[in-house]
């Protein structure tokens, strides 16, 4: 398959600081997960590859044009910024609308591209609202309908699920997934693993600026199950539940908290370990206030892969 | 790509005209424009004051033409353009930044000197419109008794000018302030009503460095009353002269500001 989007040694500082480094990869059509923690270089790729900002060394090609003050270009792009900010004195239909003449639409076709953006995204019955009368659902909704409306072939969407609920995101994921049914390039960028890996198999792993991996979840996925897992308990009497646990082989250590109310327990089996942790609390009546994963995160997969 | 120069001009202005249309639509409906309409209706307030005092006090005082060139005029050209051109010139770009909704513009198929361009239009037509419709109201309530007499439209006609003249070079001036200083509307108080306050009394040519000084230069000279002394400039300029410096002026600082945005990198982050 073709490249879509074809980046070469892309490297951009701001001042001393690196945004991103050394970054050459080819992007074909259908979903692409943009996966690393907060500050990984993420936002820093997906302006360099919309044009927002120019890179220190290396190129952006998109269907082999480049992308740097190619304003013809950027009809064929719809970009979904991660700041929840907007012109709040407008109405959600006016700043749609308004959004398409800067396309260049006539009128007609401004006002029917805005009625089916707004109705994919379920914020008709709401468009005459002013949006800073929204919930954070609806902006992230009415975001993410501004970067579809002019139906452009890539679409380049940055944490477009942060502040929806498990609904919202739900419904998000299977609008996203319709755009690779259609042939569209889409490029979602997330630090949440879950949310990558229920729209796309092909990701791209970021860490200070730098492209770690690329390539199946899957991979990503078998790191994290062969890492060991960290489970914090908090409970009346932790040294009774670690006795407890301690007894199975797929826990392999267990620390006590400074508080003497907590433990926390290092586990390769992390399905073993909860069906056995389930087993006491309903069989023994073993009383827990609270359980917590510090470890379940991406960042710790990072940290796991770069050695801390 | 290259296209001839008339096609690429054709559609950089129609790029100017979108941003306009959409920004001249919502700078009328803000609600900072609100506030700023009725700030720039003071003098008609101020107006109104001095008619009724003439007629329930039954004294004829100082006649209308005298009072709207004299008080009127300078309450808008002292004050009201600057403050107006201050916050919507330096808006031009500063919003975008500020409101970080940067990328909804810069990602869309128009040159970024277009964006400048557009903006800086709409709200210049939008501080016209405000700057006109008081300016008209004092006039009318100041010269209620000479409203059949044509030549005192020539006055009106004559001040509604430079007031424009006015938004466009102060408005060119503090665009580009915008683009350039993270506290541009600090500078442009500084700018305002320090420098132009000051500069413009200067002897000899640094009264030039004035925009204040061209646009007094379209004014007739004030040689009596007890506001004279905001009119007074030592060596004025000619008003043909006085004009091709204010469209260089603003050429110039929108052609800078046009420029800094095109290629500044804006950080939008908190």
């Amino acid at each position: 398959m073709t490249a879509v989007i074809a980046t070469s040694k892309l490297s951009k500082w701001y001042g001393n600081v690196l945004g991103l480094s050394d970054v050459s990869l080819e992007i074909e059509p259908g979903i692409t997960g943009l996966l690393g923690p907060n500050g990984a270089g993420k936002s820093t790729f997906l302006k360099l590859i919309t044009g927002q900002i120019r890179p220190s060394i290396g190129t952006v090609h998109i269907f082999d044009q480049k992308v740097q003050m190619n304003q013809s270009l950027f009809s064929r792009i719809g970009y979904c910024p991660e700041h929840d900010s907007f012109y709040e004195e407008m109405t959600g239909w006016v700043f749609l609308t308004s959004l398409l003449k800067l396309q260049g639409f006539p009128s007609e076709e401004t006002r029917s591209r805005a009625e089916e953006a707004l109705d994919i995204v379920e914020l008709s019955a709401e468009k005459d609202r002013l949006i800073r009368a929204y919930s954070r659902g609806m902006r992230q909704r009415l975001k993410f309908a501004q970067a579809i409306a002019h139906d452009p072939e890539v679409i380049i969407l940055d944490e477009p699920m942060s502040g929806l609920d498990p609904l919202g995101k739900r419904k998000l994921i299977r609008l996203i997934k319709t755009y690779k049914d259609r042939g569209k390039t889409v490029i979602v960028s997330s630090h949440v693993l879950p949310e990558i890996e229920a729209l796309t198999r092909t990701i791209i792993l970021i860490h200070q600026g730098k492209v770690f991996a690329k390539g199946d979840i899957h991979y990503i996925r078998d790191l994290i199950d062969s890492h060991p897992h960290m489970v914090s308990i908090r409970c009346p009497e932790p040294r009774r539940l670690a006795g407890q646990l301690l007894e199975e082989d797929y826990v392999l250590k267990v620390h006590f908290g400074p508080d003497g109310r907590s433990v926390l327990v290092e586990t390769n089996n992390r399905d073993k370990f909860f069906a056995l942790l389930l087993s006491l609390l309903v069989k023994d009546r073993t009383d827990v206030e609270e359980i917590t994963s510090p470890d379940d995160n991406l960042q710790a997969v990072f940290d796991y892969l770069i050695g801390k | 790509m290259t296209s001839n120069p008339p096609v690429g001009l054709r559609s950089f202005l129609s790029s100017v005209g979108r941003v306009f249309a959409v920004f001249f639509r919502q700078g009328r409906r803000a609600r900072r424009t609100r506030f700023f309409f009725l700030f720039s209706f003071i003098p008609v307030a101020v107006s109104l004051v001095i008619k009724f005092n003439q007629i329930f006090s039954g004294k004829a005082g100082r006649e209308g033409a005298y009072l709207f060139s004299n008080l009127i005029m300078l309450f808008y050209l002292q004050m009201i353009i600057l403050i107006l051109a201050l916050f919507y010139g330096t808006s031009v770009c500063s919003e975008e930044v500020e409101g970080k909704t940067l990328p909804y513009l810069i990602t869309r198929p128009v040159p970024r000197a277009a964006v400048v361009l557009g903006k800086y239009a709409a709200y210049t037509a939008v501080m016209t419109g405000m700057v006109t419709l008081g300016l008209l109201f004092s006039f009318l309530v100041l010269n209620l008794d000479r409203l059949l007499d044509p030549s005192v439209y020539g006055l009106l006609g004559r001040y509604l000018g430079v007031l424009v003249l006015g938004l466009v070079a102060y408005g060119a001036l503090f665009t580009f302030f915008g683009s350039t200083f993270k506290r541009s509307i600090f500078f442009g108080l500084l700018f305002s009503f320090g420098w132009e306050n000051v500069i413009q009394y200067f002897p000899g040519s640094t009264q030039r460095l004035a925009i204040a000084h061209y646009l007094k230069s379209f004014l007739p000279a004030t040689s009596s009353g007890r506001f004279s002394f905001l009119t007074f400039r030592l060596e004025a300029t000619r008003p043909g002269v006085a004009l091709l410096m204010l469209v260089v002026i603003a050429a110039a600082a929108l052609g800078l500001a046009c420029l800094i945005f095109s290629i500044k990198e804006y950080n939008l982050e908190d």
